[in-house]
């Protein structure tokens, strides 16, 4: 049996309220909100947020391939799964691979996934999908977009839900776009795209999938499609005899705004949050084609849930001040952001310790320490120390909130974290509240966007209170 | 060691915006005040310490820039550079130097020019992952917020110490910031880094200060109040404290240890230092320092600000000076403004900010996160 082994949803915490974006362009005012990515998030970092999730540190080992997919990676040229599998400590035989070009890319790294283990080629395949997409300022888009990851694991034991066929429709049509020189994403609005583009090929995949399995819509659990605005999704399941109240899950555009190459994970994410065993669930992608996917749930999936449910990631946030500060966050404004450089040299000889985050123990006397050191900084002995991995949970043992250090966010905290398990480290502070930052709370570690310096990003580990 | 090196002369410059002197000039300014006090010249010094920590825009670069400022060529100059340990340990290498015999008389200077920088004066620093996101406010305030959690102190503790050098800085000329202040305007001012406020940090400061030391036994030649070198001591522990899990962060070991080796040369107690210029680079490093030079136990150094015992009528009156706090922090000129300061005091040249009948004066800094402390101990022939 090949199937989902293992599925997470991860929304940044802020939200940009509709109203904000309405005040800044003197338009109608709208309801609702948008998820935003924080200044030191991107797709790399939302896909290593669900990548951990969903292969915690005692199952990395056993994780053989990772696919990343984006239409908003930070890279042009540079893959960005191996960055991710690097920040989970998978093993270094791990194929990495990035899909992208379309929002469909997350489902298309699903099928991948489901083919390579189904070939035997793969045994425990790690999907991350995730967008951090730009709508241009005052375009109608702009209200619409979310950003968020999805994840999950392809694998044939302990599967939570197995996949039991797919349907594929190929076809050119351009309803989202950007060139490559754009910064901004480009639709083609309204009725047109909607009717010829994503309710004409995704309801033929879906139909072909149906059919092939000789299943009626109300056998369906649930129809966990991607839907480019809040009604293209409900039209298209009543075109196909869904009952789009009962049956409909297309939760990120009327919630945190469409997710991009997320958005069916999250559809998918959130239909088996509530799922139960033998339940039947269609998955829709859309992009130049569609992908249709047909899963059954098993009894595995009570021991399987996602550690960050759709819900409880949707619900925990915080709102952004203004507009002003959105544009600020994710570089829609031109800022000189200084960076100190992290030359490629140092990248690789710190590797193990700066992002898979290893720290040393020291045999002799068990204090564990970071950074990697040679000599143990408590008994003074050189040659006891061994590399250690970390834990990414702990408490605040002191802390700051500077004013003064130069931050595209202000004021920012710095904290000093005993780590569980043993080792101290000292990082930055984010998505935080006021209240959230003091002696002995709870922290996790956040693998995030530090500074772009020596020409490209350079990502650390932060802080963050424990959600 | 103990009297074998004497203090014949000290210089020092007005601290504070200098930006219309160079590096060079500053340079000049306390090394010729030196001079005059000393009664000497330039060719009478054998050798000299130049201690600076920002290779700057204007100079500093090497001990090359001393020399060039004073054209004091053909002979040995040693530039020092140990956080804001960087003075004081320049004045420990002129003593080691006298000491054993190599030279006679030898210039100690510290110069700092952090105004030509702009911004804020001091660049960011460290690795640039792992030190992303730190500043000396920052990193300061993270030992502050454990020690006042641990010993329940809040930041009026604290706003007293700026209180007291602000009023004892405002009675010495050539101080950068020259104005009283009140508890609330401190505890009212904006944040810089919690816990500390724009008057619980000391101004980045321009400025320059000399000493001219010579063997003991010569002193005499050059003037009957020489003052002599007691005690001194360093150490350092990690430069990455913040990663250490053995750290309580309720004050510095460096000066606890710096501190005894001092005192152990000088074959004395704290209870015997008549006062202090210690390194209140930020209100609350005065407290902790005072407890880990042994003035008070560990906890109670709020009180002893409180209390007035550290102010100039106190039973151990700290930052005569008005401290970096008040008189300012040019990093490398500050532990030989401070010696200065102690050979002023110890003289009876204190004016307005004297202190009363002083025998032993203590000079200390710390530096870097607590990574490196200087103390030195200057008392009388």
């Amino acid at each position: 049996m090949v199937g989902i082994t293992a599925y997470n949803a991860y929304v940044p915490r802020l939200r940009l309220d509709r109203n904000l974006i309405a005040r800044a362009w003197g338009t109608p005012q709208a309801a609702g909100e948008i998820a935003v990515a924080n200044y030191d998030e991107d797709a790399l970092t939302m896909a290593t947020e669900v990548g951990l999730a969903c292969a915690p540190d005692s199952e990395a080992a056993a994780v053989d391939a990772l696919y990343f997919a984006s239409t908003s990676a930070p890279y042009r040229e540079k893959q960005v799964a191996s960055v991710v599998a690097t920040a989970c400590d998978l093993p270094r035989r791990a194929q990495t691979a990035d899909f992208t070009g379309s929002v469909r890319a997350g489902m298309s790294a699903l099928l991948a996934g489901v083919h390579a283990v189904r070939a035997g080629a793969r045994n425990d395949v790690l999907i991350a999908a995730a967008d951090a997409r730009l709508a241009a300022p005052e375009s109608e888009i702009e209200g619409l977009l979310g950003h968020a990851a999805a994840g999950l694991r392809i694998g044939s034991t302990a599967v939570l839900a197995e996949v039991i066929d797919a349907a594929s429709v190929s076809e050119e049509f351009t309803h989202l776009w950007r060139t490559d020189d754009q910064k901004f994403v480009q639709a083609f609005p309204g009725k047109f795209s909607n009717t010829y583009g994503y309710a004409r090929n995704l309801g033929e995949a879906i139909r072909a999938l149906l059919a092939a399995q000789k299943l009626k819509p109300e056998s369906i659990a649930r129809l966990a499609v991607y839907s480019p605005d809040a009604r293209a999704g409900i039209d298209l399941a009543k075109d196909l005899g869904f009952d789009p109240r009962r049956q409909l899950v297309s939760p990120a555009v009327s919630t945190i705004g469409s997710a991009g190459v997320a958005d069916p994970l999250l559809a998918l994410a959130a239909a088996l949050d509530e799922a139960t065993a033998g339940d039947w669930i269609v998955v829709g992608a859309y992009g130049e084609g569609a992908d249709a996917l047909l899963l059954r749930v098993t009894d595995e999936l009570p021991r399987r849930r996602a550690l960050y449910s759709w819900k409880r990631a949707v619900e925990n946030k915080l709102p952004l001040a203004s507009y002003e500060k959105y544009l600020k966050f994710r570089r829609v404004l031109d800022l000189d952001e200084p960076g100190d450089a992290v030359t490629n040299v140092l990248e690789f000889k710190e590797l193990k310790q700066d992002i898979r985050l290893y720290g040393s123990r020291c045999d002799a006397c068990d204090t564990v320490q970071f950074p990697i050191t040679r000599v143990c900084i408590k008994c003074k002995q050189s040659g006891h120390v061994s590399d250690h991995k970390l834990r990414k949970q702990g408490t605040i043992f002191t802390f700051t909130v500077d004013h003064l250090v130069a931050n595209l966010e202000h004021p920012l905290p710095m904290a000093v974290v005993d780590l569980d398990g043993g080792g101290r480290v000292y990082l930055q502070v984010t998505d935080f509240t006021e209240k959230e930052v003091g002696i002995g709370l709870p922290v996790m570690l956040t693998f995030r966007r530090l500074q772009d310096g020596g020409g490209n990003h350079n990502y650390f580990w932060k802080a963050r209170p424990v959600r | 060691m103990k009297d074998q090196v004497a203090v014949i002369g000290v210089g020092c410059t007005k601290f504070g915006d200098r930006f219309e002197t160079s590096y060079e000039e500053l340079i000049c300014e306390a090394a010729f005040d030196a001079y005059a006090d000393a009664g000497i010249t330039s060719e009478d010094i054998q050798a000299a310490y130049l201690g600076t920590y920002l290779p700057g825009p204007s100079g500093g670069k090497a001990a090359v820039s001393l020399g060039d400022a004073l054209r004091l060529y053909d002979r040995p100059i040693t530039r020092v550079e140990n956080y804001c340990a960087t003075g004081t340990d320049a004045f420990r290498n002129g003593c080691l130097a006298i000491a054993s015999g190599a030279y006679d008389i030898v210039l100690v200077l510290g110069a700092e020019k952090l105004k030509d920088r702009g911004g804020r004066g001091l660049p960011r620093l460290g690795h640039p992952l792992l030190a992303k996101g730190n500043s000396a406010p920052g990193l300061f305030a993270l030992a502050a917020n454990r020690y006042m959690h641990t010993f329940k102190i809040g930041r009026e503790m604290l706003a007293k110490v700026a209180v007291k050098n602000h009023y004892n800085g405002a009675r010495n000329p050539k101080a950068h910031l020259r104005m009283e202040v009140t508890e609330e305007k401190v505890l009212n001012a904006p944040i810089i880094a919690w816990p500390f406020g724009l008057f619980d940090c000391c101004p980045t400061t321009d400025g320059a200060a000399a000493a001219i030391i010579c063997r003991a036994d010569l002193a005499k030649r050059f003037r009957s109040d020489y003052v002599l070198v007691k005690g001194f001591g360093l150490a350092v522990t990690s430069g990455r404290p913040y990663f250490d899990p053995t750290f309580d962060y309720l004050g510095f070991r460096s000066t606890q240890m710096a501190a005894q080796q001092a005192y152990k040369m000088a074959g004395i107690s704290p209870k015997d230092v008549s006062f202090a210029e210690v390194h209140d680079c930020f209100t609350w490093t005065e407290i902790t320092n005072t407890e880990d030079l042994g003035f008070c136990p560990k906890g109670q150094g709020g009180a002893l600000a409180a209390e007035g015992r550290t102010s100039l009528s106190g039973d151990i009156p700290i930052n005569p000076s008005g401290g970096l706090k008040s008189f300012g922090h040019p990093i490398g000129a500050s532990g030989v403004r401070m010696i200065y300061e102690c050979v002023k005091q110890l003289q009876g040249q204190g004016g307005e900010r004297q202190v009363k009948n002083p025998q032993l004066g203590l000079a200390h800094n710390v530096g870097g996160p607590g990574a490196v402390s200087c103390v030195i101990i200057l008392g009388h022939n």
